[in-house]
């Protein structure tokens, strides 16, 4: 039973569509018009943003959102996991950078949000755009 | 210099690191294949393969980004680094207070520094390369004993030779390699208490190392350091391969005192 319900959750993920919004709430509205604005700026790839009622995506190339969804999950079950072994206390940001690409994480108001960019993007711009730096 | 040297001077380098920058907690490198190489004397290594395992997940998906060169963790009271230097990663956790381009300047420097010259004295000591077998066989030459040494002549044991200098007594197998595999169950009434299944991949690969010897058994040591040897059969279950997990008696797993999910250390024993 178990086994079929983690199946259910994972055809979820992937029927994603490529913008998707559910359940709009004032905070959550207010995050997406930032996130918007932040969409625009030069060399941002696009978002995921995830909360327990609802999730938003938008993203330039939509052939790659399972990848990038994945890879968003997995940023933050790692900050999860680490964060405890070090006494890091509550972790604000996970920043993953590749060779030429770089994705920024963070938890805002309980909503999980994952900006994917180019690597010369300036990421206190964007924390700031969030509000949160 | 050896991998066990290799590994000390880097533990060395670490550990002094920390005494550079107070700041600096924790310290440790690992490869891409997730081995660990060198850690520092504050991280036991059981924290090395849980940091590991949890960046895992990362790693196999950061495609999208073309790898990851550095994964930045930014917590309220300390923050995690991960830097890929040489191919290798380099994770470094300090205190939230710490000035991050000091920490940067001198992991960034000395680590490198360190690799460049361990590499000088063996380019194929960290990297899993597969054997020469076109290395030539010198035939031993050792000195007669009572032959003296003329008086310039250093003693052999202080003399530093380049690598295709050093004599070598017999033709020697390749290291052994060492694959982390975590642990599932094996059971069933057919199933032999001495037999665990690994990915016939793997089988295959080692056999392809050693040229075709005969790889019947394996040696399981747990990261506690509890070591035991015992035969070795593929995976049969396909659901199974290709996930990096050894199938485990209950008979050896009471052995090696390990449950289901943990990690063990698994070489071929070579016939």
């Amino acid at each position: 039973m178990a086994k079929r319900e983690k199946k259910k959750s994972f055809q979820e993920a992937l029927e994603i569509p490529e913008t998707t919004v559910l359940d709009e709430n004032p905070s959550v509205a207010g995050l997406r018009v930032s996130l918007d604005e932040i969409k625009a700026f030069e060399g941002v790839k696009g978002y995921i943003m995830r909360n327990t009622t609802s999730a938003a995506i938008d993203l330039n190339d939509p052939s790659k959102i399972i990848d990038y969804a994945i890879l968003s999950s997995s940023a933050f079950d790692a900050t999860q996991e680490l964060a405890p072994i070090f006494e890091l206390g509550d972790a604000k940001e996970i920043l993953v950078e590749g060779k030429n690409a770089k994705m920024l994480s963070v938890v805002t108001d309980g909503n999980k949000i994952s900006i994917f960019m180019k690597k010369n993007v300036d990421c206190e711009k964007i924390l700031k755009k969030l509000h949160i730096a | 210099m050896n991998d066990e040297l290799y590994s000390f001077a880097l533990k060395n380098t670490l550990t002094e690191i920390q005494n550079i920058c107070s700041d600096i907690k924790n310290a440790f490198m690992f490869k891409e294949d997730g081995e660990v190489i060198a850690g520092d004397a504050n991280t036991p290594e059981k924290t090395i393969v849980q940091v590991i395992d949890a960046l895992e997940g990362i790693f196999e998906k950061a495609d999208v980004l073309d790898g990851v060169e550095a994964i930045t963790l930014e917590g309220t009271k300390g923050k995690l680094i991960v830097s890929n230097i040489n191919g290798f990663y380099l994770v470094t956790v300090a205190s939230g207070k710490a000035d991050m381009k000091y920490v940067n300047t001198v992991t960034r420097v000395l680590i490198p520094t360190v690799l460049r010259l361990a590499e000088n004295f063996n380019p194929t000591s960290l990297k899993n390369s597969p054997p020469e077998s076109e290395t030539k066989i010198e035939t031993p030459t050792f000195r007669n004993e009572n032959t003296p040494m003329a008086e310039t002549e250093e003693p052999e044991e202080f003399a530093i030779k380049e690598p295709s200098e050093i004599l070598k007594p017999e033709p020697s197998l390749p290291e052994a390699p060492v694959n982390q595999l975590i642990v599932e169950n094996l059971g069933g009434l057919l199933v032999p208490s001495d037999t665990v299944r690994i990915d016939n991949e793997t089988l295959v690969q080692w056999t392809e190392l050693y040229e075709g010897g005969k790889i019947e058994s394996v040696e399981i040591q747990t990261f506690d350091g509890k070591v035991t040897q015992c035969k070795v059969k593929p995976i049969k279950e396909t659901k199974y391969e290709g996930k990096g997990i050894v199938q485990m008696p209950e008979k050896v797993q009471l052995t090696l005192e390990i449950r289901k999910g943990e990690l063990v250390r698994v070489k071929p024993l070579i016939e």
